[in-house]
């Protein structure tokens, strides 16, 4: 780390103009850190994308070529940072230097602020007051800044978090928290996969659940915020998660909501298992209506549960049919008729006006009439999806049959050996053939 | 059939010390202590552990100990939390010192984060995961002193988080991953509470991670990538199913991600290696008797030979 002071004082010069663009510009919403080299082909064209590359966007040429630039009463050296729009960018040949000096900058306000709090609990917090609560905000001024420069720059950096965790729990004023979903908001534009933010956003929505009765609002924001990200970034575990999680706090009629929205959204992206499982986990959560929350909202009641299953089953046939050889439309298929295998399938009694109730081996026919569907679309060419199509239809029968009862399970079995040829498919998908062999009975 | 390459990667692991300035060794330093515990048991299992001189990692290891509350930070000077706690034990117990510490002190730490619904916190901001009870039990598995949680709870809560394909998730009603999966059944068999696992459904879930070109992945329509060959495998083999998968088909798939030259082991063949996926990879590799390896305890994710205090 060289370790030199003069490299020290540069590393704390650029530090400091870091930390003064982003207390001019509070709503930066985005950053990118980008090597030099590249800011010639930054100037040209429009930013469209989130590329880091995109990031500097068309403006940047107006102002490259002078040497320092003002911003308010902002100096900062334009070889390192670039900011205009409420974007960031942060030359990569810095980051070493910025990053140590941060680093230091946080520890050294980190321990003199444990420091002050230690102090002031054995003093006794009465005891000069005024003069002690001045130090204080300074050291918490001090704390936010750095941890914010640092976590910026390495977003997972959990002390830093912790430290922000610190100063807000000890503040409790609800306007500071806007400043954590501004931050962690920032980090998931360039990083969408950090803990740390997701963890810190969920820490945020619990202290203000903790205080505000109503969080309608908030959690609509946070379920879009996650629908955004996911956007661009696939099959992106954390974010769902957040989205998941939300699902606690959300009203009964909120879920519906959800569950209507994300709709569209799994049709546009039906690889996607993670927007799948979410609406798997909203739909779990109307299904355990026995036990709604007080709050007076009206129960679900059995036929629109039924409704709900067997309209998100005629749906995602659709789907399957539409697009061949999607794992994630089958995975939550399985889902789906284990749902109805368990709660409907065996009721005779059809109290639906829109469906006719079926009974189980009506069920497994028709299941099993579009797996034999899908087997026959299969064309000559061999074509990848219409193989994976092939493997996962009779990987969903062989699956639906552990489900059931074993004389009804036989019987399928039997059906689905007679339907197709195995030694054929065990050539064809060695990678199934030894899960394949043993269930079958 | 490629070879693996164990003295390249010895010689990979042991270099990883010296390139400290780099920004990406930089952005990894809240995680240093997590970093030593994958590369030191890679030498491990690869019987080199020997290259690297115990008290010097002793010393460091227990610069990252808080002697006022009993955790471990990632690094000299961070805050504790029990991802790192886990790893410092690990370490430890590598090289048999467990006695360097204050056993009744750590384990008052990692018993004080079990919450009244039988989860674990994973520091005292509160955040849960079902990640945070495997380094809870694993730890005071080691130590001795499970004795000092209510297991009975931590178990239920655990099983609290299985989803209906037979998966974990972080929390309950969280998605199912391998990685998460791992957690639990670990913490699962560690406790001896496997009973609660419906095999069959989650052998199936977790074979079907296997793609075409060998590999697997950490849940449906994801591309295989190294580190699940030790989450998915380990978990096979502790709910005894790892007959279901193509052990030949993995073994190549892992092979085919080293890097040949300078050693390490990448996520997916020819991308850039690190230590995390090394780790993994060469685990494995020793979870499928991979000829020369140490063999790796599926549930401490320790060499049997340590596990076996
Ligand atoms: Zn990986």
């Amino acid at each position: 780390m060289g370790g030199d002071s003069s490299s020290e004082e540069v590393g704390l010069d650029l530090l400091q103009q870091l930390e003064l663009i982003l207390e001019h510009d509070k709503l930066i919403d985005e950053v990118g850190f980008v090597h030099p080299d590249q800011f010639p082909a930054l100037n040209e064209g429009p930013s469209s994308s989130l590329s880091p590359v995109c990031i500097l966007g068309q403006s940047a040429a107006d102002i490259l070529n002078k040497d320092t630039v003002e911003l308010h009463v902002v100096q900062y050296d334009e070889k390192v940072f670039w900011n205009k729009d409420h974007k960031l960018a942060i030359s990569i040949l810095v980051l070493p230097q910025l990053y140590n000096a941060a680093l230091n900058a946080y520890m050294d306000a980190n321990r003199r602020y444990k420091q002050s709090i230690r102090s002031q609990i054995n003093k006794g917090s009465f005891d000069d007051a005024n003069c002690g609560c001045d130090f204080d905000q300074f050291l918490e001024s001090e704390v936010l800044k750095h941890t914010r420069a640092l976590l910026i720059l390495s977003y997972d950096f959990k002390s830093a978090w912790n430290s922000r965790k610190l100063v807000l729990s000890r503040k409790q004023e609800l306007s500071l928290f806007v400043d954590e979903f501004q931050l962690s908001a920032l980090i998931l534009s360039y990083a969408p996969k950090s803990e740390g933010a997701w963890s810190h956003r969920q820490w945020t929505v619990k202290m203000i659940a903790e205080k505000v009765h109503d969080l309608q609002e908030l959690v609509k924001k946070e379920s879009e915020l996650v629908k955004n990200i996911a956007e661009k970034s696939k099959m992106n575990y954390r974010a769902w998660n957040h989205r998941c999680w939300l699902v606690l706090y959300m009203t009964e009629s909120q879920v519906l909501d959800e569950l209507n929205m994300s709709r569209k959204w799994a049709e546009l992206h039906v690889a996607d298992n993670c927007c799948f499982h979410y609406r798997r986990r909203l739909m779990l959560r109307i299904l355990s209506n026995g036990d709604v929350k007080e709050g007076g909202e009206k129960p679900f009641n059995y036929n629109s549960n039924v409704y709900a299953v067997w309209k998100e089953l005629q749906w995602n046939k659709l789907l399957i049919q539409r697009y061949i050889g999607r794992e994630a439309l089958w995975i939550h298929r399985r889902f789906l008729s284990q749902c109805w295998i368990k709660h409907f399938a065996n009721n005779q009694k059809s109290s639906s006006p829109h469906i006719e109730a079926t009974g189980l081996d009506d069920f497994l026919g028709e299941e099993f009439e579009l797996m034999n569907a899908c087997l026959n679309t299969q064309t000559d060419d061999e074509l990848d999806d219409y193989q994976s199509q092939a493997k996962h239809a009779v990987s969903y029968i062989l699956w639906i049959s552990k489900q059931i009862p074993s004389c009804s399970e036989v019987k399928l079995q039997e059906r689905l050996k007679e339907a197709v040829n195995f030694e054929d498919l065990f050539m064809k998908y060695p990678e199934r053939l030894m899960l394949w062999k043993k269930v079958l009975v | 059939m490629d070879e693996l390459e164990s003295d390249k990667h010895v010689k990979y692991i042991l270099s990883i010390e010296k390139k400290k300035d780099d920004v990406e060794a930089l952005l990894m330093e809240h995680l240093r202590i997590n970093g030593a515990y994958w590369g030191l048991t890679t030498l491990d299992i690869l019987h080199k552990i020997s290259a690297v001189d115990p008290e010097e990692v002793i010393s460091w290891v227990m610069k990252c100990y808080h002697e006022d509350c009993g955790g471990f930070g990632g690094n000299i000077g961070h805050d504790p939390h029990l991802l790192y706690t886990l790893s410092a034990v690990q370490i430890l117990a590598l090289f048999d010192r467990i006695d360097v510490l204050d056993a009744e002190k750590v384990s008052i730490y990692v018993a004080g984060l079990q919450n009244e619904d039988g989860s674990f916190s994973g520091d005292m901001w509160g955040e849960i995961d079902t990640r945070f009870s495997y380094c809870a039990i694993c730890c005071l598995s080691i130590l001795h002193c499970l004795n000092k949680i209510n297991v009975e709870k931590a178990v239920n809560y655990i099983v609290s988080c299985k989803n209906l394909d037979g998966g974990f998730g972080c929390t309950p009603g969280g998605e199912s991953h391998a990685g998460q999966i791992f957690c639990c059944i670990g913490a699962l068999a560690i406790t001896g509470s496997l009973h609660h696992v419906d095999r069959d459904l989650l052998g199936w879930w977790l074979c079907e991670r296997q793609c075409k070109n060998g590999g697997l992945n950490g849940r449906p329509e994801k591309d295989a990538d190294v580190c699940y060959s030790w989450w998915v495998l380990s978990s096979l083999i502790m709910i005894d199913r790892v007959h279901w998968i193509d052990k030949d088909k993995l073994t190549r798939f892992i092979l085919n991600c080293q890097d040949k030259e300078n050693g390490g082991i990448s996520d997916k063949p020819n991308y850039a290696v690190d230590v995390f996926h090394t780790y993994f990879g060469v685990a494995g590799l020793s979870l499928m008797e991979y000829p020369g390896l140490k063999s790796i305890d599926p549930a401490y994710a320790l060499p049997v030979d340590v596990a076996d205090w």
